[in-house]
């Protein structure tokens, strides 16, 4: 055996397994995930622990996270590429620099000038170790257009406004006053739970309660809160309560002003879920754009861990990473077990098999924070809300050219153009109201002669749109519908998890189509069948729902030759 | 009666007359021979003759290596061998074509994807040797450069119907 | 799945299935075709691709037939205008991307994209974009990629975690920007990597050694089976022009299932290496001269019958056919010979006489799968039995435990796997340790030697472990591998795993290793058992009695003293010592023409007709793939004609079929396989203790002599360089822990090898990884060495 002289000296651990683990990178890893335990769940905690330390995630890294969880490289690398805010840099690339602005370009920030902005942006930090960064919607369409520093959103962002908080240096987000524990117990808070604690039929009571109340879930689906908690309570234990807060559908921010003002109210509604379907694990899933809600969250949380009210289940926070798919209730689990959040197949509902295998309660933001009022007020008050023959009440995140945007919260049923009058003070000065869309980008966009029609759930199905998250994004007659439908289709193309082809393929093709001069509109309609017939998930088959809808009702802008 | 009229035939020569008149006649027409090999005959672009093996004008061999001509002979007379060449590309190695199997159907012209491999106007040749009917590679690569003109100026008057 | 079965129409024709099961099974069960991408019967349902659209009534959209399972009296139609039109318009999308490069592509005329575009696809694209275009990843010297032409099926994603266990393909990015590849560009490492192959339904993953060699259609195809290990795989040799241009695996439920290893898919070219030997030679007066068959024969009958019996010895590959290795104890029986073996890479023979009448699994391959304990000793099964090490791995993910008795941590990917790392000279303690916590009166089945020994050991916490893993253990195995076949101790090995075995209610199992190991029992190619197991009066010598005492004649099949050896020195020394020297052999190397007085140039195996058996003892006959070139002949052929010229009675077979059907009567009757030894009473305790031992096990390309040729696994992470690994505290104890490289001697040989450090190797061992290129010049496998630093210039 006679082999060629080799200087450097070899470690071998194990079987030879091709890529070594870097001795001074495992160091650095085991130092940064100190702090949480060693599970596989938690790889999007860790690499947000190493994107937050490095500013981005390197190559060596994530051999060595890998190494520490026992998984194939691949593995990892497959986890950090999907997710669009972790910055993966393969060997021999250079890093990204430190400082990151992200530039809202979603429907409502394009309208109020983000294309400028955008474009000032990079040409005045071209030669600085600044990075210009188009982003989906960050949920702050009331404020159009967003910068954001770092983590520092910037409202009304302009050229000046955002140099200057780069040159100050202000990057953390800034924390809202909030109702504080104290406060929320001083105020009743926490108190139901232990109301309901020592009785022994209550929990039949509660589930009666809340179907009496017609509260349905309002994260889009609208699926009745009371019967969900009754499908899985009859599941075999142990069972997990998941909450969703990945509110990323353009036009949506009202789990954000929830959390911003009162983030007791939705926790208390949650452990009370959690009482009723006997649950002794909340996890609860904010998107990673609220980095202010995370302080308030994380903040409440160890308040309410340590002086608990009563015996808490175990509540886990964690963090999404930029995946508008992850708001897709299986694809969000997916994303709590540390995984891709590409959405499952059903059958198994995720009432039977969800989280970690288990029979899982899932549920909005919204949704839980209706429900201390509900058993306060009793059942009758959330149905006494309404009207135009609508029963309940929705938090409408209205945004675009109205005086006054943001979270109006009113009857179920109200029509857009009472929503206008009444609750944002009417249309911007010189501008025409023109058409809406009733529920963020994938709910489709209906012209202004339509403005009369009910905002509730099934209320627009015969017009092919529907309400979901009740984001209303108003056009004026400054707009165009199909640039804002371009502007949705696009925003489906960068979010398509990829894992079907009608998606992955069709939303692409679709903004090709749609970037044309003229659209070839049998072509597109039959793009549209595909992806509403075969997608796997919701995202694929209410993407095309926006083109079609300007193909029905806004087809003078199609003819129109100067669009 | 009949043995009359034959000896006034023969005396008359009026059969060899008749034969003259052809002569004649013909002599004064136009003709319908022509004089090969000084003169040839019209070909169409279409004509199916020596194969060939055509490159791109940048010099590239067209030939890809695909054996859909290969497959599609009906007489065998085709044999490809085929590897990577160090570039990525799929080249042949071997590109045999046996002129005594082959009938000149044309459905290698035709299945090829890429026009190489190509029937030449060419119906001018002879072996004398043994084994010299087997065109390679090489050899048609040749009959492909030398005739390169006439090939692409033949594939572009029949464009419209392919 | 559960046995209730239920009713469901498919296109108006009323079906019977299981409850639970998929449509898509259904219909393959019946042969209704549904076009599928991301569908394989052996991987988990994803519902990616959505090619397999089938019509349910009462479903307001077609639905995937792969992730819908059957219901009560539905009704299903495949070839409706609804599911034909999904269909169409799920592939009119995967082609929007996939570029129009049939011609190319290795996969054109076997491609599932390309059949299914030909029944569904329009002729012309609507879509007139630009095509995505993906760069290609390296992924080493067996596969090559066309990323560009992948349609996201992710097929080869799931092969990693669920069959290979090693997830090493990934899907990275997302939405349009998904992209199989590795992490970080790196090659494949997976022994069973090359079954990414033949699942990826488009040409993205394509063999490359074959690259662009020849299209499918021209190819011929010929069934045979592998003889690299002892699963006996089955496959398919695609061949062009009498030339294997590839392999590829032949679903065999019960071996091989649809995989194949890459041992077995990529040795084909080894068949056609540079040094074949393609003329009978031998060694005159003069030199080496190229002799015609005939009188080649006569010289070395000749030559042969002026050595007495005794003093001559016969050694023969156990990858060689059934026939082969029976002729060939035939021929030489009836010259009186008697020191016949395969046994090449064993060393203690002690319990020959004890061995069952073959080496058996103890269950059939199949059922491995169901073990929920498997406990293995002296095995690195992955890299020695690859095919058996799938199935164990597909207990493993149904809960089976695993444990294994090893010189060093191997990396089986199994999901529940744990091992007890000892130094070889401690394994019969330590399995005296596990066997001591049977029943104390059960302990008198033992040898006294044994018995004392468990008398003095005190029961580890592990070995209690192990015991009451395979006592507790609903179905249980123990079996020995190859480290085990060649430790000094393996008869004590053999007997305590035996007597563990049976008192634990567990399977005993001895993996044959080659792939006729097996065959070569059967054929009384051993020293001490004629045809069939029938005893034999006057015994011969054994492998290592031949090296050691070499006897003046040796005739060597299908073997490579340098390689093939257990003790690679001793069979050298012994070619060289020997006056006359046959080998019957494929190849033709320098050393051959060194110390071989005859040679002659038989056929490998695929290009003889023949009969393996497996380790389950399951026979396999096959023909040729390919016809022998120039002077080689087929070894049974020549082995005829030897025995004809002899005047052995009755050995003018026609056929090769005659002679396997000539062993199958001899075996009337043994249809029943135990893998007990017939008694325990036959062991070795002698041992050397020295203070520092050895190990090494065979390298998984080094197997035999085709595959030690095939230069593309040669290239890949296994082909690897010779070294010597030791934990860091034993390289402190032997002071060379700032060393590089060392000098290793072991008795009085010794080399200089690069010295690498492994913390899962035990105190008082070091692991000498050997390579299918470089000769061990130390010796047997497991041995005492000393470790010596070199001195500094």
């Amino acid at each position: 055996m006679t082999t060629g002289v080799k200087s450097q000296r070899k470690k071998l651990r194990g079987q030879q397994r091709g890529r070594q683990v870097d001795p001074s990178a495992l160091q650095e890893i085991q130092s940064i995930i100190r702090t949480l335990p060693l599970r596989k769940d938690l790889m999007i905690e860790y690499l947000h622990l190493i994107q937050d330390k490095y500013q981005h995630i390197s190559a060596k890294h994530m051999v060595a996270l890998a190494h520490e969880l026992k998984l194939a490289p691949t593995e990892v690398y497959e986890v950090a590429t999907f997710y669009h805010h972790f910055d993966v840099v393969k060997e021999n690339d250079t890093a990204p620099p430190a400082l990151t602005v992200r530039v809202c370009d979603s429907i409502t920030c394009e309208m109020f000038g983000a294309e400028n902005l955008v474009n000032e942006l990079q040409n005045f930090y071209s030669d600085q170790p600044v990075r210009v960064q188009r982003v989906p919607c960050v949920g702050r369409c009331a404020e159009a257009p967003i910068a954001v520093v770092g983590k520092n959103p910037i409202n009304h962002a302009k050229l000046e406004t955002v140099r200057n908080v780069v040159e100050a240096g202000n990057t953390d987000a800034p924390v809202s006053d909030y109702i504080t524990y104290n406060n929320y117990i001083n105020s009743g808070g926490y108190q139901l739970v232990n109301r309901y604690f020592d009785s022994t039929n209550s929990t039949e009571t509660i589930i009666e309660i809340m179907k009496d109340s017609g509260l349905r879930g309002l994260g889009g689906a609208g699926f009745p809160a009371g019967k969900k908690w009754e499908i899985v309570r009859q599941q075999p234990g142990p069972r997990v309560l998941a909450v969703n807060i990945d509110e990323g559908e353009p036009g949506t921010f009202k789990d954000r002003h929830f959390l911003e003002k009162d983030p007791h109210r939705f926790l208390e509604g949650a452990l009370i879920a959690a009482h009723v379907v006997e649950i002794d694990e909340i996890y609860i899933y904010l998107r990673d754009e609220y980095a202010g809600c995370y302080e308030i969250l994380q903040h409440e949380l160890d308040q309410l861990k340590k002086d608990p009210p009563f015996k808490l289940p175990h509540i886990e926070l964690r963090r999404g990473a930029g995946a508008y798919i992850c708001g897709e209730e299986s694809a969000m689990i997916e994303s709590i077990e540390g995984k891709r959040g590409m959405p499952r197949l059903r059958p198994p509902y995720l009432a039977q098999v969800g989280l970690f295998g288990r029979p899982t309660l899932e549920h909005n933001l919204e949704t839980l924070f209706w429900v201390r009022d509900i058993l306060e007020k009793g059942a009758p008050w959330f149905g006494l809300q309404g009207r135009n023959d609508r029963r309940g009440m929705r938090s409408f995140s209205v945004s675009g050219r109205v005086k006054k945007p943001g979270v109006h919260i009113t009857d179920a049923g109200i029509t857009i153009n009472e929503l206008i009058e009444e609750h944002c003070g009417g249309m911007l000065d010189g501008h025409t109201f023109y058409g809406y869309f009733p529920g963020g980008a994938s709910g489709g966009i209906l012209p202004a002669s339509m403005g009369d029609i009910p905002l509730d759930f099934d209320t627009l199905d015969e017009y092919d749109c529907f309400i979901g998250s009740a984001a209303i994004i108003v056009l004026s007659d400054k707009d165009s519908a199909r640039v804002a439908a371009t502007n949705a289709m696009r925003f489906f193309e960068h979010e398509s998890c990829g894992q079907c082809t009608p998606c992955r393929v069709g939303t692409a093709k679709a903004v090709d189509l749609m970037e044309e001069k003229t659209w070839d509109i049998p072509l597109l309609q039959d793009l549209t069948g595909v992806m509403r017939d075969a997608s796997i998930c919701g995202l694929g088959q209410a993407a095309p729902n926006p083109m079609e809808s300007v193909i029905k009702h806004f087809s003078h802008e199609l003819n129109d030759k100067n669009s | 009666m009949s043995m009359l009229k034959n000896i006034i035939r023969s005396f008359t020569l009026s059969e060899l007359l008749k034969g003259m008149r052809l002569t004649g006649r013909r002599l004064v027409s136009k003709k319908t021979t022509i004089r090969y090999p000084e003169e040839k005959t019209p070909q169409s672009p279409r004509f199916r003759g020596l194969h060939a093996l055509r490159r791109y004008p940048n010099g590239e061999e067209r030939c890809i290596g695909c054996k859909l001509c290969e497959a599609v002979c009906p007489a065998l007379a085709i044999t490809i061998d085929s590897e990577e060449r160090e570039d990525g590309s799929r080249r042949t190695t071997r590109f045999d074509i046996d002129l005594f199997k082959c009938v000149f159907c044309g459905f290698c012209e035709e299945a090829c994807p890429v026009d190489a491999v190509v029937e030449t106007r060419i119906f001018e040749y002879s072996f004398f040797e043994r084994g010299t009917h087997i065109m390679t590679k090489d050899m048609l690569l040749e009959v492909g450069r030398k005739n390169e003109d006439q090939i692409a100026a033949d594939r572009q008057a029949d464009v419209a119907y392919r | 799945m559960s046995e209730e079965s239920i009713k469901l129409f498919i296109n108006d024709k009323e079906v019977s299935a299981p409850k639970g099961a998929m449509l898509i099974e259904v219909t393959d069960q019946l042969d209704i075709d549904i076009p599928r991408f991301c569908y394989h019967k052996k991987l988990s349902v994803v519902a990616n691709c959505r090619m397999c659209m089938v019509e349910v009534e009462k479903a307001p959209k077609p639905l995937p037939a792969c992730a819908t399972p059957v219901v009560e009296g539905m009704k299903v139609y495949t070839k409706s205008p609804v599911a034909l039109e999904a269909q169409r318009d799920t592939m009119e999308f995967l082609l929007i991307n996939h570029p129009l490069d049939c011609p190319v592509c290795d996969q054109g005329g076997e491609c599932e994209l390309q059949d299914i575009a030909m029944g569904y696809g329009e002729g012309v694209s609507r879509y007139m974009e630009r095509k995505r275009v993906v760069l290609d990843k390296e992924l080493g010297p067996l596969v090559s990629t066309d990323m560009t032409r992948c349609i996201h099926c992710t097929r080869c994603v799931r092969f990693g975690s669920e069959i290979a266990g090693m997830q090493e393909l990934g899907a990275t990015g997302r939405g349009e920007f998904m992209e199989i590849g590795t992490y970080v560009e790196r090659s494949l490492s997976s022994e069973l990597s090359g079954n990414v192959i033949d699942i990826c339904p488009v040409g993205a993953l394509n063999a490359k050694p074959s690259r662009m060699h020849a299209r499918s259609w021209e190819m011929l195809q010929s069934a045979n089976v592998a003889p690299h290990d002892s699963v006996g795989s089955n496959i398919y040799m695609h061949t062009l022009r009498n030339k294997v241009i590839r392999v590829v695996p032949r679903e065999n439920e019960a071996l091989n299932q649809t995989w194949i290893s890459d041992r077995d898919r990529f040795s084909y070219e080894g068949l056609r290496a540079d040094d074949r030997a393609t003329q009978p030679m031998f060694k005159g007066d003069h030199g080496w001269h190229g002799k015609n068959w005939d009188s080649c024969l006569e010289q070395v009958i000749e030559k042969i019958k002026q050595y007495p019996a005794e003093q001559i010895g016969v050694l023969a590959a156990p990858h060689s056919t059934l026939e082969e290795l029976y002729l060939l104890q035939k021929v030489f029986r009836h010259l009186n010979v008697q020191n016949i073996d395969h046994r090449i890479r064993q060393v203690d023979f002690t319990d020959q006489e004890a061995m069952p009448l073959f080496p058996y699994l103890g269950q059939s391959i199949e059922s491995i799968e169901k073990n929920d304990a498997i406990f293995l000793i002296g095995c690195d099964v992955r890299l020695e039995q690859p095919m058996l090490a799938h199935r164990m791995r597909q207990a493993s993910a149904r809960g089976c435990k695993l444990t294994s008795l090893n010189p060093q941590s191997f990396d089986f990917h199994f999901v529940n796997q744990s091992t007890w790392n000892v130094a070889p000279q401690q394994w019969v303690l330590a399995l005296a340790g596990i066997a001591g916590c049977a029943e104390p009166e059960a302990l008198q089945k033992l040898p006294p030697a044994l018995i004392a020994m468990i008398e003095k050991t005190s029961i580890s916490t592990q070995a209690k472990e192990v015991f009451d893993l395979l006592k507790n253990g609903e179905q249980a195995s123990i079996m020995l591998g190859a480290i085990a076949e060649s430790h000094p101790q393996a008869s004590a090995l053999r007997a305590l795993a035996n007597f563990i075995a049976n008192n634990t209610n567990s399977h005993f199992g001895i993996i044959a290793q080659a792939g006729n190991s097996v065959g070569a029992w059967l054929s009384g190619f051993v020293p001490h058992r004629l045809p069939a197991g029938k005893a034999s009066t006057n015994i011969g010598l054994n492998a290592v009695e031949m090296l050691v005492n070499p006897r003046k004649v040796c005739v060597l099949f299908n073997l490579e003293p340098e390689f093939d050896f257990a003790n690679a020195p001793a069979a050298i020394k012994a070619m060289q010592e020997a006056e006359f020297v046959v080998i019957f052999s494929p190849y033709l190397t320098e050393s051959m023409l060194d110390y071989a007085n005859a040679i002659l140039p038989i056929a490998t195996f695929a290009e003889t007709e023949g009969t393996y058996v497996n380790a389950e003892g399951h026979w396999q006959s096959v023909t040729n793939a390919i016809s022998v070139s120039e002077e080689v002949r087929p070894a049974w052929r020549v082995l005829r004609v030897l025995a004809n010229k002899l005047g052995i009675a009755d050995t003018q077979y026609q056929s090769c079929s005659q002679i396997r059907d000539e062993i199958k009567s001899l075996l009337e009757g043994e249809d029943e396989f135990d893998s007990n030894l017939k008694d325990l009473n036959h062991i070795n305790l002698n041992l050397d203790e020295g203070s520092l031992f050895r190990v090494s096990s065979t390298p998984i390309y080094a197997a035999d002599n085709v595959v030690r040729r095939a230069n593309s696994l040669q290239a890949t992470v296994y082909g690897q360089q010779p070294h010597v690994a030791m934990c860091e505290q034993q390289a402190r104890d032997l002071d060379v822990l700032k060393e590089t490289r060392v000098r290793v001697v072991q008795g009085n040989q010794e080399m200089t090898l690069d010295l690498l450090l492994n913390d899962a190797i035990p105190m008082r061992c070091v692991w000498i990884q050997r390579s299918a290129e470089e000769i061990d010049q130390l010796g047997v496998t497991i041995a005492p060495v000393e470790i010596q630093r070199l001195a500094h210039v």
